[in-house]
């Protein structure tokens, strides 16, 4: 049995992140070895570039229920595709653009470079991303009435 | 001033020299003020063909058609197609030579000059004319539009009845052309984004409420991705319904198609819909206008691809429809992009 929210207890939001395959889902996977703590919030899921995540993902994980999405890649020079990161950076940038423009809030979408051993970064950039998405409460704007 | 009669000879002399397979233009119709999209075959039917204010459409969707109907035909016709174009029209063209959709070979451009006016909005003429029976309407040389109704004539100042796009039209005249009617006179434009800014300068929570309140109306007729020149996929990825079935295909195999979107027009899935049609048009939506004038919701779609074109402006220079040699907005990169966002 899931446990019931009740409200003496904190919202835990939910973040889906695209991780790529070759620096940042190795950063996350170098926090988990070295034991590093991090808040449990997040659904990462691997893909080979951040360049192939389409806005489609992006729109689709908020319509299915998430508090926050995070697009990370390689360093721009790092990607394991030459360019795919560059392709990525413009993308995003007119995701998170729109995001604004249709009023949802921005904390609640963001980006980062993570190289694989960047252990640490990734630690802190799921921290701060909950630490963000805490205050705001379920994101109810963009998911999906049952 | 265009000369509906140079257009008209133009037009003759090409269909009897048999240099295109046909032209697409505008005609009057049988019914009411605005005319209707005509496809002209033979020398004796180019009289009909008209220009003027009312000339509102984008034909260019109709190049789509031609594309889709030819790769059927097991001969086609290989000579062109005339078309008539305006400014927006033409960069259309251009979008869709960018993209390889069509070849410059396959289309003759017969440009016309908005000169230093533009098209009207059918609702905003009726509404200045207090529901009169208009006849017709024409360009004035002030570019300012001259309607006839049924008191006479009446001189109407452009900025009260022109569409809002031709408020903030950036290419007054075709940009692409094979014959052009009209001046090259550049209209001057303060601000090409000006519509914008009172819903950029409200709060995110007022821009939400706006966006829910209008997104909430769309009953999903997809009249918008129907008008679109640049919506010419095969398979759309919010249509389940097109995506291959074969007879071996199981009712298990297709229950477990990707959904991205669902059908049912409740809120959600209609701001899934619109912000894909939005991103699919980053860097290629020309403003045009089409799909918020044949929303019968009303639903001012306009603004989310005016946005786009706005920050690909701002953020990395990039106009679409202009020069279709350039690499695209979302299939090029600067080392030097913007990524101040990025953590």
């Amino acid at each position: 049995m899931p446990r019931r929210l009740t409200m003496a207890e904190e919202f835990e939001p939910r973040i889906v992140a695209f991780l790529c395959k070759w620096c940042s889902s190795a950063g996350s996977d170098l926090a988990g070895v070295s034991r590093m703590q991090y808040p449990p919030n997040v659904l990462p899921i691997t893909v080979m570039c951040s360049g192939s995540v389409s806005p489609l993902y992006i729109f689709d994980a908020f319509n299915k229920g998430a508090d926050g999405v995070l697009v990370s890649g390689c360093h721009p020079g790092d990607c394991h595709y030459i360019k795919g990161n560059y392709y990525a950076r413009r993308r995003i940038a007119l995701v998170n653009k729109l995001l604004e423009f249709i009023g949802l809030e921005p904390q609640r979408f963001r980006m980062s470079w993570v190289s694989a051993a960047e252990g640490i970064k990734y630690t802190q950039i799921i921290s701060d991303f909950v630490a963000d998405l805490k205050p705001l409460g379920p994101q109810t704007k963009l998911r999906r009435k049952k | 001033m265009v000369n509906v009669e140079d257009l008209r000879k133009e037009a003759k002399r090409i269909l009897k020299e048999e240099k295109v397979k046909y032209i697409i233009g505008y005609a009057r119709s049988q019914s009411g003020l605005m005319p209707v999209p005509v496809f002209i075959k033979t020398p004796e039917e180019a009289d009909r063909l008209i220009w003027d204010p009312t000339c509102v459409h984008n034909l260019v969707k109709f190049l789509v058609d031609e594309k889709r109907r030819k790769s059927k035909e097991k001969k086609p016709d290989e000579r062109p197609v005339g078309i008539v174009v305006k400014g927006c029209d033409s960069r259309a063209i251009n979008v869709l030579l960018q993209e390889k959709y069509i070849d410059r070979e396959n289309v003759h451009i017969i440009g016309v000059s908005c000169e230093k006016s533009g098209v009207i909005d059918e609702k905003k003429l009726t509404k200045k004319l207090k529901g009169k029976k208009i006849k017709s309407t024409e360009f004035d040389e002030n570019g300012q539009i001259a309607a006839v109704t049924e008191d006479g004539k009446v001189k109407i100042p452009a900025e009260e009845v022109l569409a809002e796009r031709c408020l903030e039209c950036q290419a007054n005249y075709p940009v692409i052309y094979d014959v052009l009617f009209g001046d090259k006179t550049k209209k001057k434009i303060d601000d090409p984004f000006k519509s914008l800014d009172k819903l950029e300068s409200i709060s995110e929570k007022e821009r939400w409420d706006f966006w829910a309140q209008q997104l909430s109306k769309c009953i999903r007729c997809y009249a918008c991705r129907s008008a679109c020149p640049m919506c010419y996929c095969d398979e759309c990825v919010v249509d389940t319904i097109t995506f291959a079935v074969s007879a071996d295909t199981t009712a298990d195999e297709k229950a477990g198609k990707i959904k991205w979107v669902e059908k049912s027009p409740v809120s959600s899935e209609n701001f899934v819909y619109h912000l894909v049609r939005a991103m699919h048009l980053a860097g290629r939506c020309i403003d045009c206008g089409e799909c918020e004038r044949v929303c019968p919701m009303d639903i001012p779609l306009r603004f989310l691809n005016k946005k786009l074109e706005k920050e690909a402006k701002k953020l990395f220079g990039y106009d679409a429809g202009f020069d279709p040699d350039t690499p695209s907005l979302v299939s090029s990169f600067k080392d030097e992009d913007p990524e101040d966002f990025i953590r």
